[in-house]
């Protein structure tokens, strides 16, 4: 037998070998190739999203840094404040109890001024009086006959010259 | 040894009818596995099966993609994949016992020869056959050509007169001997290994345990180049189309 004879049984199998890549085609490779394409997809979306995520977080991370600075500064600036304020009160208040001292002060000065006054008035009145108490008294005393009759010439000599 | 080969008639022209039915049988194994393998698919939760086929496309698209741009040869994917499992599990073939234990021709079924296809002590690679390898091999041409055309029309012709129109000759004969050096390196691989198998088993002594030593080796090795030579051809297959797809590129 010549193991090379070549015969109808080329194309015949020509034709069993396409029949079979055909028919896996079909029935095998394209669904199969279908779900590995699939993985393929489905892990490089998983990826993506992983990365996606990642950033994500990388921003909102960020943003709450962010904000956590902006809190601290405007707590810092909050206390700032609430300092400045409470000791412009305080000056305030202070300025108020010196001015309010200064006018009881006043008035008090002003009081004390009237009392000296009004003391010192009393004390003119009653030195008048007592002087003239004490004129009186001396005049009685002084006052005798001897002196009358001239006192009473002098009186009327006066009285004399008055215009009526 | 002295088979006759047994012919079938078509039209007055004949047929190797053992290479037509185990070129059957070899395309049913490859069905059953494709159709277990695709049986229940599922890209999240893949069967062993399915695995083993996910397994065999990455191993073809490596090639694919060593070779030539991906996306060129993708198309490609489908028929690389069932042309190295059908070489593979028809260089396989003939290492596996003939396990019809020749009840064929114990019961004298006589319809299409059966009898004579199914004697011996192994089955037959249809690999073993010059028609087989020959076909493989123009279809690897055939492909190439097409793939040449589809990537470079009318142009793809104009490299056989490159550098210089004298040079016509080499190019035809460069592409004439590609399907002839391809068919018959794996025809005669594994042709040379069946008759050799033959011959061991013919071997005086092969009856007593010791005496099927010989035959372990050479089947195992067997295997070996059977893998092998599934491999080779599936690679220069790509290559050729590779270069056809390349050319007039540079």
């Amino acid at each position: 037998m010549n193991p090379i004879a070549i015969n109808l049984t080329l194309p015949a199998q020509v034709i069993s070998f396409l029949l079979l890549v055909f028919i896996l085609s079909k029935v095998a490779w394209k669904p199969l190739m279908k779900i590995m394409e699939d993985r393929r997809q489905f892990i490089a979306d998983s990826l993506a999203q992983a990365e996606r995520e990642r950033e994500q977080a990388e921003q909102l991370k960020r943003e709450y840094q962010e904000e956590m600075r902006k809190a601290r500064q405007e707590a810092q600036e909050v206390i700032a404040k609430a300092t400045k304020l409470s000791e412009e009160r305080a000056n305030e208040i202070l300025a108020k109890a010196r001015e309010e001292a200064e006018k009881l002060k006043q008035s008090a000065l002003v009081d004390i001024e009237r009392e000296r006054d009004r003391a010192i008035a009393d004390v003119q009145a009653q030195v008048s009086a007592m002087s003239v108490a004490v004129a009186e008294k001396i005049i009685r005393q002084k006052l005798d006959l001897r002196g009358q009759e001239q006192l009473i010439e002098q009186f009327i000599q006066e009285v004399g010259d008055m215009p009526c | 040894m002295h088979e006759e080969t047994v012919l079938w008639h078509v039209f007055g022209m004949s047929l190797n009818a053992k290479t037509l039915v185990m070129t059957w049988i070899v395309m049913g194994i490859i069905l059953i596995i494709a159709l277990l393998g695709v049986r229940k698919l599922s890209s999240k939760t893949p069967g062993k099966m399915q695995n083993f086929l996910e397994w065999v496309f990455d191993f073809v698209s490596k090639l694919i993609s060593d070779n030539m741009s991906y996306e060129k040869g993708r198309p490609l994917l489908a028929y690389l994949v069932t042309l190295i499992m059908f070489v593979f599990f028809s260089n396989m073939l003939g290492l596996v016992p003939n396990l019809t234990f020749n009840l064929f021709e114990h019961f004298h079924v006589e319809f299409a020869e059966l009898n004579k296809i199914f004697e011996g002590p192994s089955l037959m690679s249809p690999t073993a056959d010059i028609n087989t390898t020959l076909a493989l091999a123009l279809l690897t041409i055939t492909l190439v050509i097409a793939m040449g055309v589809k990537h470079h029309g009318g142009r793809y012709f104009h490299h056989f007169l490159e550098p210089n129109p004298a040079f016509l000759l080499i190019h035809v004969i460069d592409m004439a001997s590609k399907p002839m050096t391809l068919g018959f390196r794996l025809f005669g691989n594994i042709f040379a290994g069946e008759v050799l198998l033959k011959v061991i088993l013919m071997l005086p002594g092969i009856w007593v345990l010791p005496g099927i030593i010989p035959d372990v080796i050479w089947l195992g090795f067997s295997i070996f180049v059977g893998a092998i030579q599934s491999f080779v051809f599936t690679v220069l297959t790509t290559a050729y189309v590779a270069q056809a797809v390349a050319a007039g590129d540079h």
